[in-house]
């Protein structure tokens, strides 16, 4: 999985190489216009993150570049601007999901994970992880071939994790995940521990080891020990 | 004072005076001309009778009228020059002093020296110095009055640009993007009023539009540093040795660049609304809103045993759907986190207002600083960046809304009247 990022600031851009290239992706970084432009007509991706505000150009400009050149990849556009009309135009030429800086890494990757799945139809809206298989399409969970029933909490719950599998996940960037920024709760995070609690022992009587592990201070892993 | 009136103070007075010492300069020329007249008359009596006795060597008869009188008297003093003098007599018939104008002079007749005096009348003169005078007095009274009428009006008519000028400049309002338009004005000084003030204007919109655009620019900056500190965080935790001894700091750091970038994002919403970013031109629901959030927040209610009560009715308005769902989000958002563990949230909704209530571990809080930018109640303890309200008072006033709070029965009831 070829992934490109388009980011001028180079430790935000290193950052997100890090985190990415941990998960099998294989990342290259640009950080102008002109670099990326070369690159984007010279292969093709799977994604592409794409800051809008490049100090040479738009990298909006780069998206209908892309559209005219009927390539498909992904994209994804970072913006500091949380403007609305920013976000429609991005989306109307051909961007795939828009978000807002600062995110959370954990959140652009299980965004990127979707656009994969999405942009390869062929069967590859499974996500396993051991005994467990999750169709996203159809929003159901396998443990050991059994259908395992999960809340649609627990289920966005379970798929965050096996995307950001052996990841540390602060509680701060589960609960933006599963409740959006506008849910300003910090400081709160009693209701994700309960959300959790029931996954975890759900998984448990499917008969999965204990994956969730509670990192101390911090938020919870999901790695097969 | 108005201006007008002082002017017309200092006008008025000055005109009085002049017309004053006109009135007597009149007096006096009037009254030197007509005894100069009269003086001209009594000559004319003087050298009709000189001539006549030069011809007839004799005195003439006398023919007094009840004007003019004349006497001759014989007389031995010597020889005197032609004199005028002005005398009071005690006149009986009219029972009254009069001032009589008497020319005396010597002749001879027949080696008789004589005094004639000739005596008139000073009486009409004075009479029409009087009436004279009297008009004129009037005349002035009569300009001074109406001099004063026409200034009011006519002054009044002058200053109206002026008045204009001020009334549009109260109405105007920096932050209401329009800019200042003065009419143009005939007269030079309103000109340059309007003109000078249209200017500053102007200079003021642009520096508001750059100071504007520099927070909304700063804002903006703020968010890239923030994604490579909240990144860098996010890459430190996953190294196990860092996070075993640091992870109360990676957690503080996480978290305080969270608040921060919530900070950004609310001054940047609240500079949005104020510059009138969002049309209030959506048709809404606000019942329909209310049931989604309410679903939303459902398990975040349930996980601290909060009874939330819900009394709605179909109400639709105009709005924006972005705006009405910053009100409800913000005052949910307050209900939610100032609550208690087993505490309650009313919800009430009419086609007149939306009333969200809730119980609280925090006394009533000062209405004076309710929307109050950064405003917390010193007790608080939860946290929160103290804008949510300032927010939805925002929306409220550019929608026409009005935010009202009240504390009743230990409930902190936050009311949005649509009216």
């Amino acid at each position: 999985m070829k992934i490109l990022i388009v980011e001028d600031e180079p430790s935000l851009n290193k950052s997100i190489a890090d985190y990415l290239g941990k998960q099998q992706y294989l990342c290259e970084a640009s950080s102008n216009f002109a670099d990326a432009l070369d690159k984007i007509e010279c292969y093709e991706y799977d994604c592409i993150v794409l800051d809008i505000g490049l100090p040479d150009g738009n990298g909006l400009q780069l998206l209908q570049t892309l559209k005219a050149n009927h390539k498909m990849d992904g994209v994804i556009i970072i913006s500091a601007r949380n403007e609305l009309d920013d976000k429609i135009k991005g989306m109307e030429l051909g961007a795939d999901d828009y978000l807002t800086k600062p995110f959370h890494l954990p959140e652009l990757s299980v965004r990127i994970a979707a656009i994969i799945r999405r942009k390869n139809q062929q069967g590859s809206n499974k996500l396993s992880f051991n005994e467990i298989l999750i169709d996203v399409l159809a929003k159901q969970v396998y443990v050991h071939q059994k259908n395992l029933i999960l809340t649609r909490k627990e289920f966005d719950l379970l798929l965050y994790f096996m995307v950001n599998k052996n990841r540390v996940l602060s509680k701060n960037a589960i609960a933006s995940h599963l409740w959006g920024d506008d849910m300003d709760m910090v400081g709160n995070y009693d209701f994700i521990y309960t959300h959790i609690k029931n996954l975890r022992k759900k998984l448990m009587v499917a008969g999965t080891p204990d994956y969730l592990q509670s990192v101390y201070g911090m938020g919870y892993k999901f790695s097969g020990i | 004072m108005k201006l007008f009136s002082r002017y017309n103070r200092i006008n008025i007075g000055a005109s009085i005076l002049v017309f004053l010492a006109g009135c007597l300069a009149f007096y006096f020329v009037l009254h030197y001309v007509l005894l100069r007249q009269l003086d001209k008359t009594l000559q004319s009596e003087q050298s009709e009778i000189v001539q006549y006795i030069k011809e007839h060597n004799q005195l003439p008869e006398i023919v007094n009228t009840s004007d003019q009188k004349t006497a001759f008297t014989k007389t031995n003093a010597p020889f005197q020059e032609t004199q005028f003098a002005t005398q009071m007599v005690w006149e009986e018939k009219e029972q009254e002093n009069i001032w009589l104008r008497v020319l005396s002079f010597h002749v001879a007749v027949a080696g008789q020296h004589y005094k004639v005096t000739v005596t008139k009348s000073q009486e009409e003169t004075e009479y029409l110095i009087q009436v004279i005078v009297l008009i004129a007095i009037g005349m002035i009274g009569v300009i001074i009055i109406v001099g004063l009428i026409i200034n009011r009006i006519v002054l009044k008519k002058l200053w109206q640009p002026f008045y204009n000028t001020i009334h549009l400049i109260t109405q105007y309002k920096l932050a209401s993007h329009q800019s200042l338009v003065l009419p143009d004005s005939t007269i030079d000084e309103f000109a340059l009023l309007n003109k000078s003030l249209a200017n500053m204007a102007g200079k003021i919109e642009q520096e508001y539009a750059t100071l504007k655009a520099f927070t909304s620019n700063a804002a903006h900056e703020m968010q890239t540093p923030l994604a490579v500190i909240a990144s860098r965080a996010e890459t430190l935790m996953q190294d196990d040795a860092v996070l075993q001894n640091h992870h109360a700091s990676i957690a503080t750091i996480e978290q305080s660049v969270n608040k921060l970038s919530r900070l950004n994002q609310s001054l940047l919403l609240l500079a949005k609304i104020e510059n009138h970013f969002f049309e209030l031109t959506e048709t809404i629901l606000w019942d329909e809103l209310i049931k989604q959030k309410i679903e939303e927040v459902a398990e975040l209610n349930s996980s601290n045993q909060i009874k939330t009560t819900i009394d709605v009715v179909p109400v639709a308005a105009v709005f924006n759907l972005h705006l009405a769902d910053i009100i409800i989000t913000n005052l949910f958002n307050n209900a939610i986190r100032y609550n208690v563990a087993g505490g309650a949230i009313d919800i009430a909704l009419t086609a007149n207002y939306l009333v969200i209530g809730n119980t609280s571990s925090l006394p009533a809080l000062d209405i004076q600083k309710i929307g109050s930018r950064f405003y917390r109640h010193p007790q608080t303890t939860q946290p929160g960046n103290g804008l949510g309200l300032s927010i939805v008072q925002q929306v409220c006033a550019i929608a026409g809304y009005k935010l009202q709070y009240s504390y009743i029965d230990s409930m902190h009831c936050f009311k949005v009247c649509f009216e």
